[in-house]
């Protein structure tokens, strides 16, 4: 079992600020995913806890402990790289057991750690081939096998999947998850797919230009994202977002748009809301439902086309020149043309400081 | 594919066939002269075929010949040579993939400027540092020994086996090295069992400018081998510019012949990487 606690990194690369005063606290056994665009610092931060890297600033505590100084492999992790990195010239069997004979364990004990983790992978009957023999699939289980044998309580993920072909990535992903559960050790996984990280993650940790924008479960990150970065990165397709300016009346309050007024009374605001202020209204597609039995919140809609999902449709809307989906059922989407009435409840939708971007 | 014997084509081969020949017909020469008797030599032309198949002048230049007062031929100086090679290879290419590993991969600091002397050390005429060398060896006591001589081969050689052995390894993935970081190898235990088993393509290329570069010295052996580590080219040049009497063109010949074999062999035997050798310098630097 394996706590991570990360106190103020910081890393510049020259001028470059890579992470900027970065805290983040993980509990054992959970399964944390870093999400963000390429560039925000995601996977140096992977590397800080790795060890990979130098730190200009900050504290990294394994289990308690002030690791900040130490080489990786004083911290007992395991680590899987994007391009797997496997050791060309040795079979699986030695890329999997060069860290046991590097570290002088028992050869007896080597052979049973591989054996275990080969079966755990099912990769066999796959030892005695090198790594150019293998496919891509295999290789990523070599590399996660590597990981496995040194029975490290911490996992570190480098986009590990992004390498695989869109079928085997779903494979992975499952197994990867299955893993987890199997093994109750603590993963920590670097990626920019948000479908990775709101299937996989028992909380994501959503960044942007070296700063942590919001820590939390994904049911958390998906129906109340803090800002608006992470509003739009979180969700496919993303939320619906309309600009417009906040109007309180009689303890009503409504939001002023291009295509009209809705009613946000009910919306669970975290300060008073300030008339006058500048907000934008963000709506999740499945949020929204056509007619009026949605919830007080009202919008008047223009249809532009329907996209079937199979599951669901997805009506592309405008609305005062504002682009906006809406998820219906298909039978509904089919009978769908020209204006129609579209609602809301409004406690459950998010309310932007447009400004600043955060959540009101 | 069809082939059309267009005027640029006959043009080509025209051009291809005189170049060809300019550098056989003395190649040819050698050949031819070294194979007559001395007789035939200074009666005929110089390429004119030998009468017969006579190999007296190759066992002379190789056992037998005078070079000042010594007659051993030039198989002293042979064996001389392949000590010399061996070991300023041997070092060279061990220091050299070592250090060339540690500038592509490791975190050293300052490798930018390193690289900067390296490269003017790569460039920079040899003969110019000749006589410093010289009093340094002198005050050290290894001038005019074998170990003289190797030190400054794998000195002189060093800076361009360097660059070879670290534009290779700049291209190895980062991620490699860092996973061999997490497995807890340290410096010498990755580049011995994970870099170094990689490095077969680029050992050879290096090996043989190595190898060439050492057989073909004639300064260096001169002034720094000593008279007992003499390497062939310069027992060749005494064989050539010592002899009393008459001109033995023939003993000459073949002594040039079997002194320029070894590089050739190595040549053919392996031109494919020579050729991937000179490139690997020439393209990133």
């Amino acid at each position: 079992m394996t706590t991570v606690q990360l106190n103020k990194l910081s890393r510049y690369y020259g001028t470059y600020h890579a992470l900027r005063d970065v805290s983040l606290s993980v509990q054992s056994g959970e399964f944390i995913v870093l999400l963000g665009p390429s560039g925000c610092g995601k996977s140096t931060l992977l590397s800080a806890i790795a060890g990979l890297d130098d730190l200009q600033g900050g504290q990294v505590l394994l289990d308690n402990q002030d690791v900040t100084k130490q080489e990786p492999s004083r911290r007992n992790i395991g680590m899987v790289f994007q391009s797997y990195a496997l050791y060309p010239t040795m079979t699986a069997r030695q890329n999997l057991s060069f860290g046991l004979e590097v570290a002088r364990t028992p050869k007896a004990e080597i052979n049973q750690r591989v054996e275990w983790a080969a079966q755990v992978l099912q990769l066999t009957p796959l030892l005695n081939r090198k790594p150019g023999q293998l496919s891509g699939g295999q290789r990523q289980r070599v590399a996660i096998g590597r990981a496995l044998v040194r029975k490290s309580n911490l996992f570190l993920f480098d986009e590990p999947l992004s390498n695989l072909d869109a079928k085997l990535r779903t494979e992975m992903r499952v197994e990867i998850k299955a893993l987890h559960e199997r093994l109750g050790a603590t993963f920590i996984y670097v990626t920019h797919d948000q479908i990775e990280a709101m299937t996989l993650a028992s909380k994501i940790a959503v960044m942007r230009s070296g700063v942590i924008e919001q820590f939390g479960p994904p049911e958390e990150l998906y129906d109340r994202p803090a800002s608006l970065f992470v509003a739009d990165f979180l969700g496919s397709p993303s939320m619906n977002q309309l600009a417009g300016t906040l109007r309180v009346e009689d303890g009503r309050v409504f939001v002023e748009h291009a295509g009209g007024r809705s009613e946000v009374t009910g919306y669970p605001f975290a300060a008073p809301p300030k008339d006058g202020l500048e907000v934008v209204l963000g709506l999740r597609p499945e949020q929204l439902s056509i007619g009026e039995g949605g919830g007080a919140g009202r919008l008047t809609v223009r249809l532009l086309l329907i996209e079937p999902l199979g599951a669901d449709s997805l009506a592309w809307c405008e609305v005062g020149g504002q682009r906006m989906s809406v998820r219906v059922p298909p039978a509904l989407a089919r009978s769908l043309s020209g204006e129609l009435p579209v609602s809301f409840a409004p406690a459950t939708v998010s309310l932007f400081d447009k400004t600043i971007g955060h959540r009101l | 594919m069809t082939r059309h014997l267009t005027p640029a084509r006959i043009g080509i081969y025209a051009f291809l066939i005189i170049s060809a020949a300019f550098f056989l017909i003395p190649f040819f020469v050698i050949v031819t002269t070294s194979l007559k008797t001395v007789d035939e030599i200074r009666g005929g032309s110089i390429f004119e075929l030998p009468q017969a198949l006579d190999f007296s002048a190759w066992t002379k230049a190789w056992g037998t010949a005078c070079i000042g007062r010594d007659c051993a031929g030039i198989s002293p100086g042979f064996f001389n040579s392949v000590k010399i090679m061996v070991l300023s290879t041997g070092i060279s290419l061990f220091v050299a993939a070592l250090n060339g590993f540690a500038l592509a991969q490791w975190r050293v600091p300052h490798d930018g400027k390193i690289l900067a002397m390296l490269l003017l050390g790569a460039f920079l005429p040899y003969q110019v540092m000749l006589y410093p060398l010289v009093r340094m060896f002198s005050i050290a006591g290894i001038n005019q020994s074998l170990a003289g001589v190797v030190l400054v081969h794998v000195l002189f050689g060093l800076p361009i086996l360097i660059l070879i052995f670290r534009n290779f390894y700049i291209s190895l993935p980062a991620e490699l090295i860092k996973a061999a970081r997490v497995d807890g190898a340290g410096f010498f235990q990755t580049f011995f069992r994970i870099v170094l088993p990689m490095s077969v393509n680029v050992i050879i290329v290096a090996a043989i400018l190595s190898v060439t570069g050492v057989w073909n010295d004639y300064l260096l052996g001169l002034i720094f081998a000593g008279r007992e580590n003499l390497p062939m080219t310069v027992a060749l040049a005494g064989l050539v510019g010592t002899q009393i009497g008459v001109p033995e063109y023939n003993v000459n010949m073949a002594a040039t012949l079997i002194t320029a074999l070894p590089p050739l062999l190595l040549y053919l035997a392996s031109g494919r990487y020579f050729v991937r050798g000179v490139t690997a310098g020439a393209v990133k630097g």
